[in-house]
């Protein structure tokens, strides 16, 4: 199953920068939250491990297999989804956890690195230039059910993720002019349709929010602005670990999960913003670079969907916590607290370093 | 080689994917510009912001001053209680909480809508009263509660408290909320919305004094506004207690006995001026008002008919009757127009200027000096004094004697009163003077209009034979005295030509009317030397009070009353009004005499 010759294969500096990043997180996690609530920087810890128990496990097995096996493993995830809307608990005003002890989890979470799985599968034997009809439509219906499922929760936030994996497809599959309009036009329709029938009230607040954040401070607007003065009182080198005056006297909402860069904005500034988004970078890089090095098609969509996911991620709540993007409920991969989220991007990450070690081991 | 899965061309597939890495690279680079912008270009501005999020500083109250009475009595005072106040930040639904809470205490939705509504303009973080005076059950309710509702609060703060309720309410005066309209007034513009204030009387003379030395407390702050820390800390200072002239025992009295009328009563201290007791009726009960949200109450008052808010001793306006006569022989005197000697013969009816003018006794008094006059009230008497002297005459003297003009009492919406002129009429009516008014102010009727205090500071003057004093209320530092009329004090003999001795010879009159079977003798008390005058005030002109009384109709008059005791070194003044009282001699005198006796009796027990 593995030998020493995949061992030298495994991408090192991917994992060493995987750790930086998830230990930092840890480190932000920790000033954010160390004087109120538990110790949410030791579960992370914990939660990191697993990560790379399970990314271990992940290596073991051959990335073909694990997409040969992408139907079963869909199925498992889109009866996982329907157990939970049934038999979930609610919790802040959705089902989308499992509790196990005191650890909770996203099923939804887990379905992401299922879907980039399944779509690898979908188009290992795709061999056209141009993406066809026919495969948008099935591409579509095999994002559009657990994305359904989820939204029912609900969870807009995670449902929104299950997007960029569904237009990587169409991208890296090809897209003629005509289909692009098309799908243009069936976006507009949904977007509309959303608004209008889906979109809560608080949604809808939020979008509102996203023009202009200064115009009602302690409402809707109150967590962006929050978060930009936050960055901004950070300066060039910030306030000092621990010392973020926002981030400690708790003006800063959802810091230690989906605020956290802005607490890292804070208290290190721009030096320390610029650090991590190229640490981000080059892990993003590292990714894509990947995509290059695959030799089958099915190994190329898997590693091409993790690497847009989780920029994909990253962008999003960078954006978000500065106001340029709409308060989705979307974590920093990584750095944001939260064991789902981590375990989907260390999977994600194993099954790109899966790809590229056994990239020879077919020939 | 197409068809060999191993060597599939993925070159498009790498060419799409390094594409799609490029724009993220552009991204990358864009969102690493904006930060820039927002922490190196506008830290400046952020870092204030955050600056400000965190310090709070609150405004520490301190209990309201206390007002006692010249003894001590505690007259205003403050006693806890509890108000509940919601903080609309902390609830995510405020329609829901507000249903919630508006079940528990017993407050119809709406009400609560509107309660959250005044204080609208108030930033979300601060805690608006929804209801005060909470009972004990409200509260345990409240407190039982707090998990479901961590928007709701108790405030303690001290109220204030009137333990004799309706006692002097005129001159305390009463607190409401401060109004949008006084926030931006010069006077209150320190305070704040929901803040109470003194509307009336001396809580609203002297507010700025009673709030006291309010303190400040700096607190650094987390965004649910709980504190986190304390930077500084400056302790409120209450004021000292504001010591009246005024005595409790004769303030009781004066309003038990003008009880079931209306009407006003003033006592001063000849020695300082200060006011001994100051009644108007009917009163009220201030500590209705201490309420933020119960105006139908305050409105049911104020519409009602017989005004109890009115202070009538500084406010009310009224005709001095014959009280003017004492006006008037200080004026004749003084022009040189009649001496002591003078005589004028009384037959009932006088025919001036071709009308014919009535003395009240029918018959006349028959041959009448000043003294006489002003003892029996005569008519006669003063209708031909006031055909010898002008109208301008009259009225310079009345201002120098202290009508028109306000006394400088320190109380707020003291009324000026009106001492007719031809210029007065001309401009205000349009019309000239008639000769046949002279006479009619003669007896203190016409347009002229005084209020009681004014009269009482008139008799003080004349007590004090020609030495003015200012009413005033607060037994205290100069230095809260109100800026009046630098002349005000001085001593009228020595600015103008008035002599000492014509004042005896009025006050001769006056004592005479007292304890010689005159018009005054229901004042008179047993070894004190009353002298006083009365007054009965037409409440309609002279003509038609005429006619009536030729028909045998009743005619209903202010019954005035106005004297001092005793009649050498006096000590105090007395003056009474009672509205539709009938004759000053019938009703204002006793009630005079009631208060002069009192006072005796309570200066007796000190001793």
């Amino acid at each position: 199953m593995i030998n020493r010759k995949l061992l030298t294969e495994i991408d090192w500096p991917l994992i060493g920068i995987l750790l930086i990043l998830s230990i930092l997180g840890c480190l932000f996690i920790y000033s954010a939250s160390h004087p109120q609530s538990g110790p949410h920087h030791l579960r992370q810890g914990l939660w990191i491990v697993v990560g790379l128990a399970a990314m271990a496990a992940v290596l073991l097995v051959d990335y073909k297999t694990l997409i040969a096996y992408a139907p079963f493993l869909y199925g498992a995830g889109i009866l996982m989804l329907i157990g939970l809307l049934i038999w979930g608990r609610w919790i802040a005003g959705t089902k989308s956890w499992f509790r196990v002890a005191s650890f909770g989890f996203q099923p939804s979470e887990l379905m992401k690195v299922i879907l980039i799985l399944m779509l690898a599968r979908l188009f290992s034997d795709y061999r056209r230039n141009v993406l066809s009809a026919a495969m948008a439509l099935l591409s579509v219906g095999v994002v559009g059910l657990p994305m359904i499922l989820v939204v029912l929760q609900p969870d807009l936030g995670t449902a929104v993720t299950y997007l960029p994996i569904l237009l990587a497809v169409f991208l890296l599959a090809g897209t003629s002019r005509r289909m692009a309009v098309v799908l243009l036009l069936l976006a507009v329709g949904l977007g509309v349709l959303g608004w209008n029938v889906f979109l809560h009230d608080y949604q809808k607040q939020r979008l509102v929010t996203l023009m202009s954040p200064g115009h009602d401070p302690q409402g809707a607007g109150y967590q962006i602005q929050q978060s930009k003065i936050a960055i901004g009182s950070g300066g060039l080198v910030g306030e000092g670990f621990k010392r973020g005056s926002q981030s400690q006297l708790n003006f800063l909402p959802a810091r230690h999960t989906d605020f956290i860069f802005a607490v890292l904005g804070e208290e290190r500034g721009f030096i320390g913003i610029l650090a991590v988004m190229a640490a981000f970078f080059f892990f993003l890089s590292r990714l894509f670079r990947t995509v290059s090095l695959t030799r089958d098609r099915a190994g190329a969509y898997a590693v091409f969907l993790s690497a847009v996911l989780i920029s994909f991620q990253f962008l999003v709540n960078v954006l978000m916590v500065v106001g340029l993007f709409p308060v989705a409920g979307i974590p920093l991969p990584l750095l944001s607290y939260g064991g789902s989220s981590l375990l989907t991007t260390y999977l994600c990450v194993g099954l790109a370093i899966n790809v590229r070690m056994r990239r020879f081991a077919n020939v | 080689m197409a068809d060999n899965p191993i060597y599939e061309d993925l070159s498009p597939l790498r060419k799409r994917a390094r594409g799609i890495f490029l724009a993220v690279e552009i991204l990358f680079v864009l969102t690493a510009f904006y930060y820039w912008k927002i922490q190196i270009l506008d830290y400046r501005m952020y870092s204030k912001l955050a600056e400000k999020n965190r310090i709070r500083e609150t405004v520490l109250v301190a209990p309201r001053g206390l007002i006692t009475d010249r003894k001590g009595v505690l007259l205003a005072q403050n006693i806890g209680s509890f108000t509940a106040a919601l903080i609309p930040e902390n609830t995510p639904d405020l329609e829901g909480s507000l249903a919630g809470i508006g079940e528990m205490l017993g407050i119809p939705i709406d009400e609560l809508r509107r309660r959250m509504e005044r204080y609208g303009s108030q930033p979300a973080f601060k805690a608006r009263p929804i209801k005060e005076n909470l009972s004990l059950e409200d509260v345990s309710r409240i407190d039982a509660r707090q998990l479901e509702f961590p928007e709701l609060v108790i405030i303690a703060e001290p109220k204030r408290f009137y333990p004799f309720g309706s006692r002097a309410s005129h001159v305390l005066g009463y607190m409401q909320e401060v109004s949008e309209t006084e926030l931006k007034s010069r006077r209150f513009r320190d305070r704040h919305l929901g803040d109470l204030i003194g509307k009336t009387g001396l809580e609203l003379e002297y507010d700025a004094y009673l709030v006291g030395q309010p303190g400040r407390q700096v607190e650094l702050v987390n965004s649910r506004g709980r504190r986190q820390g304390l930077v500084e800390k400056q302790d409120a200072q209450p004021s000292f207690p504001l010591r009246l002239h005024l005595d409790f025992d004769l303030q009781a009295k004066a309003e038990d006995l003008l009880e079931g009328r209306e009407g006003a009563a003033v006592v001063l201290d000849l020695k300082t001026g200060g006011i001994l007791a100051m009644a108007s009726y009917p009163n009220f009960n201030p500590n209705k008002f201490i309420n933020r949200f119960s105006p139908e109450e305050w409105r049911s008052i104020v519409s009602r008919p017989d005004f109890p808010l009115e202070n009538r001793a500084v406010r009310g306006l009224y005709a001095p009757g014959s009280i003017f006569k004492l006006t008037m022989g200080l004026a004749g005197l003084n022009e040189g127009a009649i001496d002591d000697r003078t005589s004028v013969f009384c037959g009932g009816q006088v025919t001036i200027y071709g009308q014919p003018f009535n003395c009240w006794a029918e018959g006349g008094h028959g041959s009448q000096n000043l003294t006489d006059a002003i003892r029996n009230s005569c008519n006669i008497y003063f209708y031909t004094l006031g055909k010898k002297l002008s109208i301008e005459d009259i009225a310079r003297h009345a201002r120098l004697y202290g009508f028109g003009r306000r006394t400088g009492i320190d109380l707020p919406g003291e009324k000026e009163g009106l001492v007719p002129t031809p210029k007065w009429k001309k401009e205000t009516r349009q019309a000239p003077w008639f000769p046949g008014e002279t006479i009619s102010v003669s007896i203190g009727q016409g347009p002229l209009l005084v209020t009681p205090i004014q009269v009482a500071a008139h008799t003080a003057f004349i007590a004090r034979r020609g030495r003015t004093v200012t009413p005033s209320l607060l037994m205290a530092p100069g230095f809260l005295r109100r800026q009046g009329d630098p002349m005000r004090d001085a001593d009228l003999l020595l600015r103008d030509d008035i002599k000492r001795r014509n004042f005896d010879k009025i006050i001769k009159g006056m004592w005479e009317s007292v304890n010689r079977e005159g018009t005054g003798r229901g004042a008179r008390v047993e070894g004190f030397d009353v002298c006083g005058k009365t007054g009965s005030a037409q409440t309609i002109s002279t003509q038609t009070a005429d006619r009536l009384s030729r028909n045998q109709r009743e005619i209903k008059t202010h019954s005035w009353f106005t004297g001092f005791a005793p009649r050498d070194n006096p000590e105090i003044s007395v003056t009474v009004l009672v509205e539709y009282g009938g004759m000053g001699g019938a009703t204002a005198a006793p009630l005079a005499g009631e208060l002069f006796a009192l006072y005796r009796r309570l200066k007796a027990e000190k001793k």
